[in-house]
């Protein structure tokens, strides 16, 4: 099956270029990056909103900008929804004026009909004779989602759409965008700079770095296996160190790092099998290292690359405590002043009274351990 | 109040209404060319519409001469076809006190234009409306305060013109003696007590339109000039 979303742009402008090129299937595609890496300028070019300066963009094989053909379809035409950051709603009009601006061209009772449909669909009945400027940050999201679904437009953007918001309110409308754009099942991109947003809102994520893409990849792919250290940093993980390869085989990799020997699980879909010395950026999440009770006895066989140090810091971060790790080894900590970040929640940094127990021994399973091909 | 006052009162709101409804027709499509497209002479453009506003009103009046007068440049032309010349009559004193009181109406019309967020002509677009319907339902309604405001400083400007009008249309009573010029005669033939009723009668006017814009619209005069 051809992918619904092909994109390749290419866009100068002064100090900044563009140059992008990626594919979605059905569902939702999120642009993930940090700000400035040319997200929503992507967005305006699907718009048509932006021209750019060559490439071609097509939605289920319509072609919507060819710089070879010369098609270049204007904004009114594209067929797309498009929820701006700010959600931009006319301050002017009320509720169902703004949900129906978009249905001008149709015959007064199916416009009247469709706007009622949509209304209803996102529970804005009640407020349909309210202007923008008496609505909450959700409800303005609500009315802005149904302004660019009423037209049934063949792609929806979104920039940034959560953005404008309060914290607590993100994360329950988060999960109230990602329902509605579910219930819709139309194919919508996404534009965010939050990693937790990204998780949650696409199918598949595509990472933009100064204005080129880095990965674009299924949700779960990019989670497990970052294409390089670059999107590791920009995912913000946690834990990115460099090693050196003693033995790759299509299922496992062993590295030598700070004096310890680490196992780790290879990429089922894509091994990768690095020459041995070779330096290797691999990182290990905080949350899956295992601090291994004294008053259980010795390690026991479950427990893997088992490791040796002191707490050197710590940090409460509400419900976690973040502990940061200085190995028995001499030489250099790999970060800074410590080896490791280790995770725990509240609850265990108790029961294991790590405020007065600081040497600990942990494990990190080798699944854990991910392995960052270099490009 | 003696006929000729009457008659210059009568005048001068019919030359402001005019010149400012032709304001209205020229200045907001300009405003909105200047405020959102790039193109090339754009300076230019701006230049010229601004002009006046520095200018000294009877240089800019002796332009209008060379451009409209008998022998002018546009009114050589006309006279030559039709025998008839703009110079001395009513329509003159609508065409200096439009060029004076443009300036106004543009720079506060389009300071307004740019601030409406252009994020909201651009859902406009990718909701199926032409740049135009879109000035038309969503720029020009969320600048309507500025629009308001330049109209109405436009009207104050039209009717206190005066050096222009002298330039173009001359002083002539009950047809181009608009109040401000009136004024000028009265108070040079030593006709004090006129002279003072019609000070007093264009202040008042002058306030009414004021406070009435008050009510239109809460009025940014200061902000958006």
């Amino acid at each position: 099956m051809s992918a619904r979303l092909d994109v390749r742009i290419r866009k100068e402008l002064p100090g900044f270029t563009l140059d992008v090129q990626w594919s979605a299937g059905e569902g939702v595609a999120v642009l993930f990056g940090p700000s400035g890496a040319g997200k929503s300028l992507t967005l305006q070019c699907l718009a048509g909103l932006m021209r750019p300066d060559e490439g071609r963009v097509s939605v289920d094989g319509q072609v919507l900008f060819d710089s070879v053909s010369g098609v270049n379809l204007p904004p009114q035409r594209r067929r797309v929804g498009y929820v701006f950051q700010g959600f931009a709603l006319f301050p002017h009009l009320t509720v169902a004026g703004n949900v129906a601006f978009g249905l001008r061209d149709r015959p007064r009772a199916e416009r009247d009909a469709r706007a009622a449909e949509v209304l209803a669909r996102l529970g804005l009945e009640p407020l349909a004779q309210r202007y923008p400027g008496e609505l909450s940050g959700g409800q303005r999201q609500r009315v802005a989602l149904g302004r660019a679904l009423a037209p049934d437009p063949a792609l929806l953007l979104l920039d940034e759409p959560l953005s404008s918001l309060d914290l607590p309110l993100r994360r329950a409308l988060r999960d109230e965008l990602r329902a509605v754009l579910a219930q819709w099942g139309k194919a919508a991109v996404v534009v965010t700079h939050d990693i937790t947003e990204a998780y949650r809102l696409g199918d598949h994520i595509v990472v933009y770095e100064e204005g080129r893409v880095i990965q674009s990849s299924p949700r779960a792919e990019l989670l497990w296996q970052p294409a390089s250290q670059a999107v590791a940093r920009i995912m913000g993980l946690a834990n990115v160190v460099r090693g050196t390869v003693l033995k790759a085989t299509p299922d496992r990799i062993q590295l030598r790092w700070r004096g310890q020997t680490l196992e780790a699980v290879n990429s089922p879909h894509r091994s990768y099998l690095p020459a041995p010395d070779r330096a290797l950026d691999f990182f290990i999440r905080p949350e899956y290292v295992r601090l291994i009770r004294k008053d259980h006895g010795p390690p026991d066989a479950h427990h893997m690359n088992v490791m040796r140090g002191h707490i050197v810091r710590e940090a409460d971060f509400g419900t976690t405590w973040t502990l940061y790790i200085r190995l028995d080894e001499p030489g250099e900590p790999a970060q800074g002043d410590f080896d490791l970040e280790v995770e725990v929640p509240h609850l265990v940094y108790e029961i294991l009274e790590i405020e007065r127990e600081r040497r600990w021994e942990f494990s990190i399973h080798r699944g854990s351990i991910h392995v960052l091909p270099s490009a | 109040m003696s006929p000729e006052a009457a008659s210059a009162l009568w005048l001068s709101v019919k030359v402001a209404t005019a010149a400012t409804l032709l304001n209205a027709l020229l200045g907001i499509p300009l405003a909105y060319v200047l405020a959102r497209r790039r193109f090339w002479g754009r300076g230019l453009v701006d230049l010229l519409v601004t002009l006046p506003l520095i200018l000294p009103p009877t240089v800019t009046g002796y332009y209008l001469i060379v451009l409209l007068g008998r022998r002018g440049l546009l009114g050589a032309p006309l006279f030559a076809a039709t025998g008839w010349s703009i110079a001395f009559t009513w329509y003159a004193a609508v065409v200096a006190a439009t060029v004076m009181a443009l300036p106004l109406l543009v720079r506060t019309a389009s300071a307004a234009i740019e601030s409406v967020d252009r994020d909201l002509e651009r859902a406009a677009y990718t909701l199926g409306r032409s740049e135009w319907r879109t000035a038309l339902e969503v720029t020009l309604p969320l600048a309507r305060n500025g629009l308001i405001a330049g109209l109405v400083l436009a009207f104050a400007r039209a009717l206190g013109e005066f050096g222009a009008t002298l330039m173009l249309a001359g002083n002539i009573p009950g047809k181009t003696a608009t109040v401000p010029l009136a004024i000028y005669t009265a108070v040079q033939t030593g006709e004090t007590s006129e002279a003072l009723a019609l000070v007093g009668l264009l202040t008042l006017l002058s306030c009414a339109v004021l406070v009435l814009a008050g009510r239109l619209g809460p009025a940014r005069l200061g902000g958006a000039a």
